[in-house]
């Protein structure tokens, strides 16, 4: 695995926050000549990771965001401070969207660190 | 088109539609005819009507749209007995029509003329491209068919964010539409096939406008992308995208709320 992400963002842990994580990953997406539906399916997918992550998080903790680029892909990982223990519902309408629009969709914990990851690739490049 | 018609000859076969549709020797075959009839004549008082509206930050074609409903309200109740004259009654029927579309469509927060227009141009450029490309372009793509920035694009795109989120005649229901989601679960969709929808999610699908519903069946149930789904339902891909993240957002909060 890789140590160090590409693109790496940290916010506060609210929801408000969302929007500015959605458009950065449109730009990013942008960048890698992803198609404005691969972009659109993006930044729905980071809007419910962010709400999977976000729905434990600890209040006044920190929300991050990491990215990989590659040629035609982009992997994210949202993860933000959760030490209350829940992990995201995998039966959950967030987690099934989040699955129908992204590859590879992992959630995990390290610590208190509660993390989302997938991945989309270009339809161009495919 | 047919030949044109000068004012006088106009109003007289308006007159002659609307007393050959309300006379009782008519087929409702052919009173559906004069109904057809008169929208068509009356079609250039619409686009009379719109043009009122244009450079407002809405494609015209729209406008004609909305203004073309507004029309066809007023042939349905117009009351030849009144001694008025169609189009004075219609008029203001058309242009209420074309306000509501504004009102309706508003912009959430106020965004600079030049936003508006940009979104508009890469409206217009998405569909241009999409056609040609066979798929969705990308950013870049888009910025080489305006001679703009890719930069200016993605601003572009994030503005088109900015509308409003009223309700957008969620009760205009349409008939080839699934009558429910839920129906459909279980189609074979590779990627959902292990969706289980929990039973709290059930009801507040349900609950959503006939539309809302419509685009994330389509979205998530049938695979389609955003620029399929504009194209099936006749609206653009920012719209799309505007509906599906209001609706996620809907659905998330009201999970929140059953717990």
């Amino acid at each position: 695995m890789r140590t160090r992400s590409d693109v790496e963002l940290r916010l506060p842990a609210e929801s408000a926050y969302v929007a500015v994580l959605r458009m950065t990953t449109a730009g990013l997406a942008a960048r890698l000549d992803f198609t404005l539906d691969d972009i659109e399916d993006l930044r729905m997918a980071v809007g419910e990771a962010c709400a999977l992550v976000l729905e434990h998080a600890d209040s006044e903790g920190d929300l991050r965001a990491s990215y990989d680029l590659s040629d035609g892909s982009i992997r994210v990982s949202i993860s933000a401070g959760a030490a209350r223990g829940a992990d995201p519902d995998e039966d959950s309408f967030g987690w099934q969207v989040l699955t129908a629009l992204t590859s590879d969709v992992l959630t995990h914990r390290e610590g208190s660190e509660l993390w989302v990851s997938f991945s989309v690739r270009s339809s161009i490049s495919a | 088109m047919g030949p044109r018609v000068d004012g006088v000859d106009h109003r007289a076969s308006s007159r002659a539609l609307f007393a050959e549709m309300y006379a009782e020797t008519t087929s409702v075959a052919r009173r559906r005819e004069c109904r057809e009839a008169l929208v068509h004549l009356h079609l250039p008082l619409v686009e009379h009507c719109a043009r009122r509206f244009r450079n407002r930050g809405e494609p015209f074609d729209d406008l004609v749209q909305v203004g073309t409903i507004g029309l066809i309200k007023s042939v349905d109740r117009f009351d030849v007995s009144r001694g008025v004259e169609f189009s004075t009654y219609a008029t203001p029927t058309i242009i209420g029509e074309i306000k509501r579309y504004f009102r309706d469509k508003g912009w959430a927060i106020r965004v600079p003329r030049r936003l508006q227009e940009l979104r508009m141009a890469i409206t217009k450029a998405t569909a241009d491209l999409s056609q040609d490309l066979g798929r969705s372009p990308t950013a870049r793509e888009i910025a080489d068919h305006l001679g703009r920035e890719v930069e200016e694009v993605l601003e572009g795109l994030e503005s088109a964010n900015a509308y409003s989120t009223v309700s957008l005649d969620a009760g205009d229901g349409d008939p080839d539409s699934p009558a429910s989601l839920l129906e459909n679960l279980g189609a074979d969709d590779e990627a959902l096939a292990h969706v289980e929808v929990r039973e709290s999610i059930k009801p507040l699908i349900e609950l959503l406008p006939q539309r809302e519903r419509r685009i994330l069946l389509l979205r998530f149930f049938k695979g389609m992308t955003q620029s399929q789904i504009a194209a099936e339902i006749g609206v653009s891909q920012m719209h799309v995208s505007r509906l599906l993240n209001r609706t996620l957002e809907q659905l998330r909060s009201e999970m929140r709320e059953v717990g």
